[in-house]
């Protein structure tokens, strides 16, 4: 290659750049578009139509009540996150900050949990469930999402402790405080914006979350993705309305991944990759 | 109350969580894999038949070794493509600027949709009538035009595989550009000096420096891979037949569908297996020293 | 032959200009320094004769070819990065021989070019490891021996010496003279550092802010600074720059302190340049100027001795044997020989000008 061919090559990039990111992208559009199509124009391949927001309103309605699925999705997962990043800060502290006996053998645990099938675990839990009367409860589902996110919250939790300084603590303590004052009052505010990034992050997974959902909900306390399996009619999926709840499902995301967007690597790669 | 102390409450409250939610069951699912298992017939989950379910699988139940092929086959494929459409997006958007910086964050959106939102939104664009994606083949490849995806065994896999390679690419392309631009540009401007050209710069000096990050890249996508539920539900939902139905999706099939919970729990230890020795290659990337 | 020519060869990103308009001629065999602080734009013109960087305007020509359009694996120039820019997963063989390789030299040729690289580094015994099992001293000479295994038409050294420490970097100053003198080969040679300049170089073009202030044999540059920036910059301790004016044939401070006497007219707003070595410090009462100690330094070779003038202060080169206290009384007389005298508003050179000499 020349310098001569330099041009050449920069469009040749440009190009691909844009056909990667159409690809990318056309199905998100794709959907976007079906839900303001109606139930005839859906059907057919238009790009131009006479938009409607009528979805919208008709997914909340009977018999699809996806307001009551919007609720659960919000509270299950909302209390998950409040539960766990608690949870997750404490042992993230600690692992941190301490020496402890058998640290690397919890931590590689920890680090295991994540890659555990769910449907391994998924068994147990409604037989369990059954038992107990926990099926179809929010509860139930709150325990089983603490269950997938503790492994990345402790983890991203313990990525932003690790980067704090400890000489502050150190300060505090020469000058009087005790272990859990300078916690409370230093090691908090300073990692907020990493519990609170680790909190968005968990957010999204359980609000994502499936084949839990899928199983352990009937009625009650079925969530968003799996209302989106209720979208059938006999004449085929009526893909306006789903769109219009999968738009609905993946608008929060969307904003809330944009949010945090510069810690998604670490995260999902539990800081294998700097 | 002193550190000593103080450092194992800390950590007391995760580790129960984890031990309860995910240890236990393990365990518990271990138990009942030795089990008949049957969820409509009460006490069954207490009868133990030694290894029999295990052996069911192995030696008598196609249908296993059915969906450990599809499994294989399914996590290669996405595993390769993925990686390879990554790294190659990762390279045109390492060298920054804004139009590659916009695009970068444009990423997130694909991203931030789950699998099983993907797996909708695919069987949607594949529809034979009018699903958008459909309709692109069918111009740009005329024999496909006439053809109904998702009820050919193949073009259905097929279709699987893409969605999972579109749902993973952004992610994979995040991670590839953070570990390019890693490599330090001195290497790569003493090898152009040196006299190698743009593609042996690449194939000597930049793949090398790459290959831990490559590596964490390629053991996580298996992973992913080996666990796909989500989509492949809401895509085929393991059809047509049982063309595509992962392991998983066997697993989730016999156990709740069928009630063979038994049966369902000593498959889901199987596939257990190979997820042990992944997650401890994993693990050496994670708590590597450097 | 490999002259290096650069002509009106500018840099700019936006507004900033890093390189402004600069013409310089290195001939054959020449080691040529370019000093200044960072950010004056030596790095950036190197990296436009390696071809890393494109010129926003003017050309590059290397033995009597305009190079611009050419890229750096075609320009036949070698470079010491200042990390050293080793292949890290190659062993040091590979490392050095990746030239040869790429070039598709036949494996017996290469064997020996490296090992003869290597020797003439030092570095035979460790052709089998990697660079991380090196120190900082020896990654450096496989860096040189990777650049000296072909045999360049140029070689560029972007602050080789900057990472080491301090012993290292003088023991390595004498390798690479002795090396460069050895292979006889056009160089341009990147530092901040004004004793690498002055020892290493044949000329030195001294930068600043994107401009060359002045281009000298290290004598010229340290004997007759052309400004004050050049004057202030080599030489250590700095030149003394004393600002006064100039009446009836002798220098005043700006507090009207004599200092000297001078053959130049009379001139308001004048600098006076003079070096530590070229004052001698006296005790008080014998001749000279009477000032104040305001601190004294033993550094073991001599002694340092800033005295007050007035609201200046110039700091003398004494005997090592010298002993005064802070606030001591103490006469300096200033070696009328050697002088300089500056222009406080444009920082150049009184002398030329003005037809004054300085007796």
């Amino acid at each position: 290659m020349s310098a001569n061919a330099k041009p050449f090559y920069n469009l040749l990039q440009i190009a691909l750049i844009l056909f990667a990111t159409f690809v990318m992208l056309v199905p998100i559009f794709w959907i976007f578009l079906a839900a303001f199509k109606n139930h005839i124009d859906v059907f057919q391949l238009k790009l131009l139509f006479k938009p409607t927001i009528d979805n919208f309103f008709t997914v909340f309605e009977q018999p699809y009540n996806l307001g009551d699925k919007l609720i659960n999705s919000s509270i299950v997962a909302f209390v998950t996150v409040l539960l766990a990043i608690p949870i997750a800060t404490m042992a993230a502290y600690s692992f941190s900050r301490f020496r402890l006996v058998g640290e690397t053998a919890m931590l590689v645990t920890i680090l295991a949990t994540q890659f555990v099938p769910a449907v391994v675990i998924i068994l147990p839990f409604f037989v369990m469930f059954r038992d107990i009367g926990l099926l179809d409860t929010r509860i139930g589902l709150i325990l089983v999402n603490l269950a997938i996110v503790m492994p990345f919250a402790i983890w991203m939790i313990k990525g932003f402790i690790d980067g704090i300084p400890i000489d502050t603590e150190e300060a505090a303590m020469v000058d009087g405080s005790s272990r859990v004052q300078v916690i409370r009052n230093i090691v908090l505010p300073m990692a907020a914006p990493g519990l609170l990034t680790a909190g968005i992050f968990c957010f999204i997974i359980a609000w994502n979350e499936f084949l839990f959902a899928l199983i352990l909900t009937n009625r009650d306390a079925v969530t968003l993705p799996i209302g989106l399996a209720l979208f059938k009619a006999e004449e085929g999926d009526l893909w306006n309305l789903l769109s219009a709840a999968g738009i609905i499902i993946m608008l929060p995301m969307f904003v809330l991944a944009l949010l945090i967007r510069k810690y998604f690597v670490q995260g999902m790669t539990m800081g294998a990759v700097r | 109350m002193k550190d000593r102390t103080l450092k194992y409450l800390l950590v007391l409250p995760a580790v129960l969580v984890v031990f309860l939610t995910t240890i236990w069951p393990l365990i518990e699912s271990l138990r009942l894999s030795f089990t008949v298992g049957r969820l409509n017939k009460p006490g069954s989950l207490e009868q133990y038949i030694g290894w029999e379910n295990y052996t069911w699988a192995f030696f008598y139940e196609p249908a296993f070794w059915n969906s450990v092929g599809v499994t294989a086959i399914y996590t290669i494929l996405t595993v390769a493509l993925t990686t390879l459409f990554a790294l190659g997006l990762a390279l045109l958007l390492v060298p920054g600027g804004r139009f590659r910086s916009g695009v970068q964050t444009l990423l997130i959106l694909p991203f931030a949709m789950s699998p099983a939102l993907i797996g909708v939104s695919f069987r949607f664009m594949f529809n034979p009538e009018f699903g958008l994606f459909d309709a692109m083949f069918g111009v740009v490849i005329p024999p496909l035009a006439e053809v109904s995806w998702l009820a050919d065994p193949v073009l259905a896999f097929a279709v699987c595989v893409m969605a999972d390679v579109w749902g993973w690419i952004p992610f994979l392309t995040l991670v590839l550009i953070g570990g390019l631009a890693s490599v330090p540009r001195d290497t790569i401007e003493a090898a152009q000096i040196d006299g190698a050209s743009g593609w042996r710069v690449f194939k000597d000096i930049t793949l090398p420096q790459l290959a831990p990050v490559l590596a964490v890249v390629v053991i996580l996508k298996s992973i992913f891979s080996l666990k796909t539920f989500d989509q492949i539900f809401m895509l085929t939902n393991g059809g047509p037949g049982t063309a595509t139905q992962t392991l998983s999706h066997y697993i989730y099939f016999n156990g709740m569908k069928y009630g063979q919970i038994g049966y369902a729990a000593s498959v889901a230890w199987l596939m257990v297996i190979p997820m042990i020795f992944l997650t401890y290659l994993y693990a050496r990337y994670v708590f590597r020293k450097d | 032959m490999a002259s290096v020519t650069l002509k009106n060869l500018t840099k700019r990103w936006g507004d900033f200009i890093g390189v402004d308009n600069q013409s310089l001629e290195i001939a054959d065999r020449e080691f040529l320094v370019l000093l200044g602080p960072s950010g004056c734009g030596k790095t950036t013109t190197m990296r436009m004769i390696a071809g890393l960087e494109e010129p926003t305007e003017g050309e590059i020509w290397i033995d009597e070819k305009m190079v611009n359009q050419a890229l750096p694996k075609d320009r036949d120039v070698a470079m010491v990065f200042q990390n050293y820019g080793l292949y890290p997963h190659m062993s040091v063989f590979n490392n050095i021989a990746y030239p040869l390789k790429v070039r598709g030299i036949a494996k017996d040729e290469i064997q020996p070019r490296v090992e003869r690289a290597a020797a003439q580094v030092e570095l035979a015994e460790f052709l089998e490891r990697k660079p991380k099992e090196l120190s900082g001293g020896q990654r450096q000479r496989v860096a040189l021996a990777r650049a000296i295994v072909r045999t360049p038409k140029v070689f560029l050294m972007d602050e080789p010496l900057s990472n080491l420490d301090a012993k290292l970097r003088v023991s390595m100053r004498a390798e690479l003279k002795h090396l460069s003198r050895e292979l006889k080969i056009t160089t341009v040679y990147v530092t901040h550092d004004q004793i690498e300049a002055m020892t290493l170089a044949d000329r030195v073009a001294v930068m600043r802010d994107g401009v060359i202030q002045q281009l000298g044999t290290p004598d010229d540059i340290y004997n007759n600074p052309q400004n004050l920036f050049v004057a202030g910059f080599i030489g250590s301790p700095a030149m003394n720059l004393v600002n006064g004016f100039i009446r009836e044939g002798a220098f005043f401070t700006a507090n009207g302190k004599q200092l000297v006497k001078v053959d130049a007219p009379n001139l308001e707003g004048v600098t006076l340049g003079v070096r530590a070595d070229d004052i001698k410090v006296g005790e008080s009462g014998k001749g000279g100027v009477e000032a104040t100690v305001y601190a004294f330094e033993n550094t073991g070779e001599n002694t340092l001795v800033t005295v007050q003038l007035g609201d200046q202060r110039v700091i003398v080169r004494g005997d090592r044997h010298l002993r005064k206290e802070q606030d001591d009384l103490v006469s300096i007389t200033l070696d009328p020989e050697h002088l300089h005298l500056f222009d406080p508003a444009s920082g150049n050179k009184l002398g030329e000008n003005f037809g004054v000499s300085v007796a």
